[in-house]
């Protein structure tokens, strides 16, 4: 099964993200696609989505991802088939809205009919750990489980 | 191989010198700055208690450890190096240098002890190497609506078991301490609707576990708005700061014989005069200087571009500054195709700049740094240049 990374960044550090865990896979040769360049109408169901997002203002999705959430509504795809999994990424001097984008991400995929596997991980700025060292061990526990 | 030298190592130099590296993976890259150590005010300008806004530092650590960017620290372009050298040295030079003046109120008092710059103050506040530590008093008028006002009242309000996490000295901590603010009072000159908060800035406001937060004047419609309403409540058991914001003053003049004694405001649409007593006011209206005569794409001529506070002034995030900084790399890398290139590039910076710190020299700085950290901080900043240099020049092996 294709491996397709979507990424939605502000700052870029989902970015980054996206093209370490691409580096990481490589031998699955996973796409790896900004949110902002991503039309809902190419999704497959041959292919598992890794989705990276950030969060900005008051919990909303980052600038990259906002294109995305238009289409989403607009288009009012069914996804029905389509399996994901989510990398949030966010910054615990938020409190109220801890990791948002991530988590509305997850709501307009599955409520579209899509599948979310596994947890959503939250990744915080002003914790101690790197992003990369909570999303690679994600990755290969998702790849233990067979989603690709 | 194509030479690109980028003057100014703050966000916008960095986030041009990543877009660059992808667009041009053949290209080296330069970057200088006039401190020994990269940044800008990622370092020196977003809040000690922001330590997750820092983390964009992340990214660009790859640039220099895994492309082929190098980092020339401690040289300052026009006293080091000229801008001619510079030019014919490297096929490309982007300026990305940002403003540091504070933005002058233009009223009478403003020179007057006491009354301090939000640039001034932030860099002491974030250990700018040299910087002093700003001298505050028990009263302090913040003038301006902006997130660094928000900054500068958050850091005056906060208890100090608040600084836990941050970068925030020890010392700068205990001069606050022995300040003794009681109350702080912010002003601006349009109405509540018009302030430029981030409305996420004012909400983290009312977690501050020791100050009463009293907003006067916002009403109206909008996020701004509705975040000034809601935290309006906030007023914590036993506390010992009052924070009032008031909105639609315009500052006539600064009152004080040898010092600081209070600001006059008039309304800024009708009647009415505000006087505010008080030991300290702090500017917070942004900054000045030169910007660059570019165009649209950052080009100021052949081979010269400008990107980030440089090129379009003192406004826009860190998210702005990616998005011009990747605008101007693919103008600078559409350009380069037809150029050729043979020019020295990096092997004259480093012949002509012996006295520069380079990204190791950084790496020292940054461990001793780490190093002499506090159990409650992320970093103790080393504060001084001389500090700075005798730490990148120890010997690896020492
Ligand atoms: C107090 C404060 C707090 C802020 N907080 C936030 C925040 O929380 N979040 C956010 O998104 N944005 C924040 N900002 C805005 C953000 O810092 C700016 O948008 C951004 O730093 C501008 O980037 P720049 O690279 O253009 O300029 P700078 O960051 O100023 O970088 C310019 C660099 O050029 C160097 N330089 C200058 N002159 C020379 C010379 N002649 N030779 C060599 N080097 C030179 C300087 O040393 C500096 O490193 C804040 C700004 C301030 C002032
Ligand atoms: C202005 C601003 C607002 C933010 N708002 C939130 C938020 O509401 N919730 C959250 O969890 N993180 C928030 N963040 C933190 C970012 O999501 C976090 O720094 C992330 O690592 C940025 O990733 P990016 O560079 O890919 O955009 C905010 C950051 C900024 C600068």
């Amino acid at each position: 099964m294709q491996i397709h990374i979507l990424y939605g960044t502000e700052t870029g550090n989902a970015e980054m993200l996206a093209e370490d865990i691409s580096d990481h896979l490589s031998e699955h040769a996973p796409e790896v696609t900004n949110l902002e360049d991503f039309d809902p109408a190419d999704f497959d169901t041959g292919t598992f989505y890794l989705v990276v997002t950030s969060t900005y203002g008051d919990g909303e999705l980052p600038a990259s991802a906002q294109p995305f959430a238009e289409k989403m509504a607009s288009q009012a795809p069914d996804l029905s088939g389509i399996r994901f999994a989510v990398f949030g990424m966010g910054d615990s001097e938020y409190p109220e809205t801890f990791n948002f984008g991530g988590k509305r991400l997850e709501e307009m995929l599955t409520g579209a009919g899509a599948e979310l596997v596994g947890e959503r991980v939250t990744h915080d700025a002003s914790g101690s750990d790197m992003a990369d060292d909570l999303a690679l061990p994600w990755v290969d526990a998702l790849l233990a489980e067979g989603v690709a | 191989m194509t030479s690109i030298a980028i003057v100014g190592a703050g966000p916008s130099g960095c986030y041009t010198a990543q877009a660059l590296a992808k667009a041009l993976p053949d290209a080296r890259i330069d970057l200088i700055d006039r401190l020994p150590v990269p940044y800008g005010l990622i370092r020196y300008g977003v809040a000690p208690d922001h330590q997750g806004t820092k983390a964009v530092i992340r990214q660009f650590e790859r640039l220099f450890t895994r492309n082929d960017v190098a980092f020339f620290g401690n040289v300052t372009l026009g006293a080091d190096l000229t801008l001619e050298d510079l030019r014919a040295s490297h096929e490309a030079v982007v300026l990305a240098t940002g403003l540091h003046t504070d933005r002058r109120l233009g009223i009478a008092g403003e020179d007057l002890p006491g009354v301090i710059g939000s640039g001034v103050v932030t860099r002491g506040w974030n250990d700018y190497p040299d910087a002093e530590r700003p001298q505050i008093g028990p009263r302090v008028v913040i003038v301006g609506n902006g997130n660094v006002a928000v900054d500068l009242l958050r850091i005056l309000a906060k208890a100090p078991a608040e600084f836990d996490g941050s970068d925030f000295a020890p010392e700068s901590g205990a001069a606050l301490m022995a300040a003794g603010v009681t109350r702080i009072d912010v002003v601006g000159r349009s109405g509540a609707g018009m302030a430029k908060f981030d409305p996420v800035m004012l909400r983290e406001l009312g977690r501050l576990a020791q100050a009463s937060l009293h907003v006067h004047g916002a009403t109206g419609e909008g996020k701004v708005i509705e975040a000034l309403q809601a935290i309006d409540v906030h007023r914590p058991e036993g506390a010992t700061r009052e924070v009032h914001f008031h909105f639609g003053w315009t500052p006539e003049d600064i009152e004080g014989r040898a010092c600081v004694e209070a600001v006059r405001f008039r309304a800024s649409n009708g009647e009415g005069a505000l006087h505010l007593p008080c030991d300290t006011v702090l500017t917070a209206i942004g900054f000045d200087g030169e910007t660059a005569q570019a165009d649209g794409d950052g080009r100021i001529a052949e081979g010269l571009y400008a990107t980030g506070w440089y090129r379009r002034g003192p406004r826009g995030t860190i998210p702005e500054n990616r998005a011009d900084a990747q605008a101007v790399a693919a103008r600078i890398a559409a350009d380069l195709a037809q150029a050729t290139s043979d020019k020295p590039g990096r092997a004259a910076l480093t012949a002509g700049l012996p006295e520069a710190v380079g990204y190791d020299g950084w790496r020292r700085i940054d461990a001793a740094e780490c190093a002499a950290c506090p159990p409650d901080r992320a970093r103790r900043k080393i504060a001084t240049r001389a500090e700075m240099l005798t730490l990148a020049r120890q010997s690896e092996d020492r």
